[in-house]
């Protein structure tokens, strides 16, 4: 009953994600710079009258107020600065964006300075909704967030030595985050065999800002080792499934399944036209 | 819930754990779940058998309709087995409530799907986990006349991504698919829009 008027913080966020929580309320998972990661209440948001709900919408970047509450705080105004339409008009894009997200969830803790890795989400939605490659802006936000959390991986000297390792002779180990050569095989029987060419991509984004780094040409069969890799150690630093890489790759699959289906098409209705000229 | 704890300090007393149950449901605050159970508490013995039955019939005799998905009593539903709808459009939802919205509008005479959830990866909810293989194994081999889908999931993110990718897998079938028009609010839920907004994003359905 003090006549202090209720605190309250206003900030900028990115929301990673939403929950429902009870009938038409929402638990709201934002990642600030100041206060790292925060779940946050925003009531009534389900009902159709809400003017909340577009501005709080997963993969906005938002300036919100927020009303100090007894377990969590409460949202009191939202008001979305940029929503990225181009980005969610496309799956593939959209679903790289929801993996870049919840690998943001994963890597942050709650209430600590998270500056940095707001830049690294913002830059990346920013360069995804765009248009830049959705294989290189994933790419480099997941080498930096590694860094960035001091799972910086080992692509170049061999774990076990230290000595420089080859391309074309290197396995790797995923949970142990670098390459091992030929000489220290022996000492880690999970490694993996490696494709060289992903492993001189990855040795080059590792060392190239990001507009160098897009200049790397990548077919697709590449990108998808790429992926691959870099799927098996984010998996193996965050220490379980990831559905959202999983997603990635359901997505690129179902579009090269209607690419194909639809050249299909295309040839039988050019042979159609071939048999219609003789 | 505090209150409720066993003062010998044995674990949870049967009125906590009645509580928690009804504090679990859709909807009900600690406030309205300690009502509730001390109505319960009070009530004539075959008040609270009622309850108890009709909870253990439902989880008994409810099934999945084999074709649609929905939830029913019998198999198929009344929807599919039903002569006068139209075969030809499948109408896809999230939930069995959604069915009970576009139903309430009067205007689709189609069939529906449920999928049971939407894609949502940060929740660990993706393709797999919903009835979508069933969605295609259906209109391969049983609905074959089909010809449009439309994909009323919420207009929100997931029910974004769900529709573009179920977009995806039903066009190399050969299928339209379509989406329920703008005019409802962003991020908002089918199950709170009113009839008048739901039919007509229903009529001036676009191209996925
Ligand atoms: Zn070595
Ligand atoms: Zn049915």
């Amino acid at each position: 009953m003090s006549g202090r008027a209720p605190r309250v913080t206003k900030t900028e966020a990115i929301v990673i994600r939403q929950r429902r929580l009870g009938d038409a309320d929402r638990i709201v998972t934002l990642l600030t710079p100041l206060r790292g990661k925060v779940d946050v209440v925003a009531k009534g948001v389900l009902r159709s009258k809400s003017r909340l709900a577009g501005h709080l919408e997963p993969l906005t970047h938002v300036e919100i107020v927020l009303a100090h509450g007894r377990s969590l705080d409460v949202v009191t105004q939202a008001q979305a600065v940029e929503s990225f339409p181009a980005l969610r008009g496309d799956l593939d894009r959209l679903s790289a964006a929801l993996y870049l997200a919840e690998l943001a969830d994963r890597f942050t803790v709650e209430h600590a300075d998270a500056t940095g890795l707001f830049a690294l989400l913002h830059a990346a939605l920013v360069r995804l909704d765009r248009g830049d490659g959705q294989q290189v802006v994933t790419r480099m936000y997941e080498l930096a967030l590694l860094e960035a959390t001091g799972f910086r991986p080992e692509w170049t000297r061999c774990l076990g030595c230290g000595v420089e390792v080859p391309a074309d002779e290197a396995r790797w180990s995923p949970l142990e985050g670098g390459v091992i050569g030929v000489e220290c095989g022996a000492r880690y029987p999970g490694a993996l065999p490696i494709d060289a060419t992903a492993l001189r991509v990855l040795r080059a984004y590792q060392s190239l800002p990001y507009e160098e780094a897009g200049r790397v040409r990548l077919t697709d069969d590449l990108a998808a080792r790429l992926e691959q890799i870099m799927h098996s150690l984010m998996r193996a630093v965050a220490e379980r499934e990831l559905k959202s890489a999983a997603f990635v790759s359901a997505a690129r699959h179902a579009r090269v399944a209607e690419e194909t289906a639809t050249a299909g098409l295309d040839e039988i209705r050019d042979d159609e036209c071939a048999e219609a000229e003789d | 819930m505090n209150d409720f704890r066993d003062p010998s300090g044995g674990g949870a007393s049967p009125i906590a754990r009645l509580v928690d149950a009804f504090h679990r449901l859709p909807g009900i605050g600690p406030k309205i779940a300690q009502r509730l159970a001390y109505h319960v508490l009070r009530a004539p013995e075959e008040e609270a058998r009622d309850l108890a039955e009709a909870l253990m019939e439902v989880k008994r005799s409810v099934v999945l309709c084999a074709r649609c998905q929905n939830v029913t009593a019998e198999n198929p539903c009344r929807i599919c087995s039903d002569k006068g709808r139209e075969r030809t459009i499948i109408c896809v939802v999230e939930e069995p409530l959604d069915v009970v919205a576009i139903e309430r509008t009067g205007g689709f005479h189609g069939l529906y799907h449920v999928l049971h959830g939407v894609i949502s990866p940060a929740d660990g909810v993706g393709p797999e986990d919903l009835k979508i293989a069933e969605l295609l194994a259906r209109i391969r081999d049983v609905d074959r006349d089909v010809t449009e889908v439309i994909v009323a999931t919420n207009p929100n993110l997931e029910g974004e991504a769900t529709s573009m990718y179920l977009g995806r897998l039903l066009r190399p079938l050969g299928i339209r698919v379509t989406r329920l028009a703008r005019g409802l609010p962003a991020g908002a839920d089918l199950e709170y829009a009113d009839d008048v907004t739901l039919g007509r994003a229903l009529e001036f359905r676009q191209e996925v």
